[in-house]
C-alpha cells in the first residue's frame, strides 16, 4: 500500500508531462530559429548577389538562381514563424498580428533587388500565411 | 554725258570689287556629306557581314557614288573604334582581281588634299580567291609611306558580285607606338574621309574613283547613376541589417527564457 496520496501522484505526473512539453517546445524554438537563421544567411548571400554563380549563364541557371532566392526567403519566414509561435506560446502570450506583419515585411524586403523573386516571394508568403491560419487551433 | 561717265565708273568699281573679293574665297571642294557614326556592337572584321548575329545592325547606312561608282557605305562606332564598311556592287566580270578600297583620313574636317595624312587600305591580291592585305600608310606630300606600326584592321571578301570591305580605325589612340603616323581621331569631332577605289596596287596613282565624306564621332555616353537601384540596394541592406539585429535580440530572449524555465523548475 503506497503512502503517497493519489492526487499527489497525478500532480507529479502532470508536472513531468508539462516539463517534457516545455522542453519539447523549447527545443522546437531553438531548432526552428537555427534553421531560419541558416536560410537567412543563404538568402543574404544570394539576394544581395554576394554569391552569383548561377546568374546570367543560361535560362536554367537563371531559374535555379531565382528558385534558391525565393525558397530561402520562404523557409526563413516559415521557420521563424514556427519559432516565434512556440516562443510566444511558452511565454503565455499570443502571436500578435503586428509581429507577423513585421516578419512578412522583413521577409519580402529581402527580395527587393529582383522583381521576379519579389513576385514569387510575395505569392509564397501569402500562401504560407493562409496555410498557417487554416491549420492553427481555433 | 555725265550720266554715262557715272555708269561706267560704277561698273568699273563693281567689277573691281568682284575681282578683289574672289581673292578671299579659298579654293576648296564642295562641302561633303556629314555622316554620324552610330553606336553599335563591334563587328568582326573579316569581310563577311553576318546577319545571323545582327552584325552592323546599328550602322548608319548610306548610298553614295565614288565619282560614278555607286557604293554602300556603313558607318558605326563603339567607345574605342570607328567601323566602316564599303560594299561595291558590280558585275562579277567588272571586279578587278587587284581592286582596293582605301580610306584616306584627314586630321580634321578639312577637305584640303594636304590634310589627308593617313590611309587604311584593303588591297586584294586575287579577289577570286579572296586574298587580300590590310595596309596602313602615312601620307606625306602625296607620298604614301608604309607605317612602322600598323594600326586598325581591314578585311575584304567577294560575296557574289558584291565586294565587301570592312575597316576598324582606333579612336582616341594613345600617343605611342607609331600612332603619330596616323590621324588622331577624337570624340565630338568631324573628320573628312576620302573613300577611294582603285584597280592596281599603286598609291595614289592607282586611285581611279573617290568621294569625300565627313564622319562625326560621338562621345560615349556615361551611364547615368540609377538612383532607384541605389535606393533599392540600400533598402535591402537595411532590411538584412534589421533582421540580423532582431535575430540577435531574439536569440538573447531565447537564452533568457531557458534561464527562466530552469529557475521555475528548481
Amino acid at each position: 500500500m503506497s503512502k503517497i496520496p493519489k492526487v499527489q501522484i497525478k500532480e507529479q505526473k502532470l508536472k513531468t508531462k508539462r516539463r517534457s512539453e516545455d522542453k519539447f517546445a523549447y527545443r522546437t524554438v531553438v531548432i526552428s530559429t537555427v534553421l531560419s537563421l541558416i536560410f537567412f544567411v543563404v538568402s543574404l548571400l544570394f539576394n544581395t548577389a554576394i554569391f552569383s554563380f548561377f546568374a546570367n549563364i543560361n535560362l536554367i541557371f537563371d531559374i535555379l538562381d531565382i528558385s534558391i532566392k525565393v525558397v530561402s526567403i520562404l523557409l526563413f519566414f516559415l521557420f521563424m514563424m514556427i519559432s516565434l509561435g512556440n516562443y510566444k506560446e511558452m511565454t503565455g502570450k499570443p502571436l500578435d498580428w503586428k509581429e507577423v506583419l513585421l516578419l512578412f515585411i522583413l521577409s519580402l524586403g529581402q527580395a527587393l533587388l529582383n522583381y521576379i523573386v519579389f513576385f514569387f516571394t510575395f505569392i509564397g508568403l501569402l500562401l504560407i500565411l493562409i496555410y498557417l491560419y487554416l491549420v492553427q487551433e481555433s | 554725258m555725265k550720266k554715262i561717265s557715272y555708269s561706267i565708273l560704277s561698273a568699273i568699281i563693281l567689277l573691281n570689287l568682284l575681282l578683289v573679293s574672289s581673292l578671299f574665297i579659298i579654293n576648296s571642294y564642295a562641302a561633303a556629306e556629314e555622316i554620324d557614326a552610330e553606336f553599335g556592337d563591334p563587328p568582326k572584321i573579316d569581310g563577311d557581314i553576318d546577319d545571323s548575329v545582327n552584325e552592323w545592325k546599328n550602322a548608319n547606312k548610306i548610298h553614295i557614288n565614288l565619282t560614278d561608282l555607286p557604293i554602300d557605305l556603313w558607318v558605326m562606332q563603339d567607345d574605342s573604334e570607328l567601323f566602316i564598311s564599303v560594299q561595291v556592287d558590280l558585275e562579277f566580270s567588272a571586279h578587278n582581281s587587284t581592286e582596293f578600297i582605301a580610306l584616306l583620313i584627314s586630321n580634321s574636317s578639312s577637305e584640303n588634299q594636304e590634310d589627308f595624312i593617313d590611309a587604311k587600305i584593303v588591297q586584294f591580291s586575287d579577289i577570286q580567291t579572296n586574298k587580300f592585305v590590310y595596309l596602313d600608310y602615312e601620307i606625306n606630300n602625296s607620298l604614301f609611306l608604309n607605317d612602322t606600326y600598323s594600326h586598325g584592321e581591314g578585311a575584304g571578301k567577294l560575296d557574289g558580285k558584291v565586294s565587301v570591305y570592312e575597316f576598324s580605325i582606333p579612336i582616341k589612340q594613345p600617343l605611342a607606338d607609331g600612332y603619330e603616323e596616323d590621324a588622331f581621331l577624337e570624340y565630338e569631332k568631324s573628320y573628312a574621309l576620302n573613300i577611294t577605289y582603285g584597280k592596281t596596287p599603286s598609291y595614289p596613282d592607282g586611285i581611279i574613283k573617290s568621294e569625300i565624306v565627313l564622319i562625326y564621332i560621338f562621345e560615349p555616353s556615361v551611364p547615368e547613376p540609377l538612383y532607384f537601384d541605389v535606393i533599392l540596394i540600400v533598402l535591402v541592406l537595411v532590411v538584412f541589417s534589421i533582421v540580423g539585429v532582431l535575430s540577435g535580440y531574439y536569440i538573447y530572449k531565447i537564452f533568457k527564457l531557458k534561464e527562466k524555465m530552469e529557475r521555475l523548475r528548481s
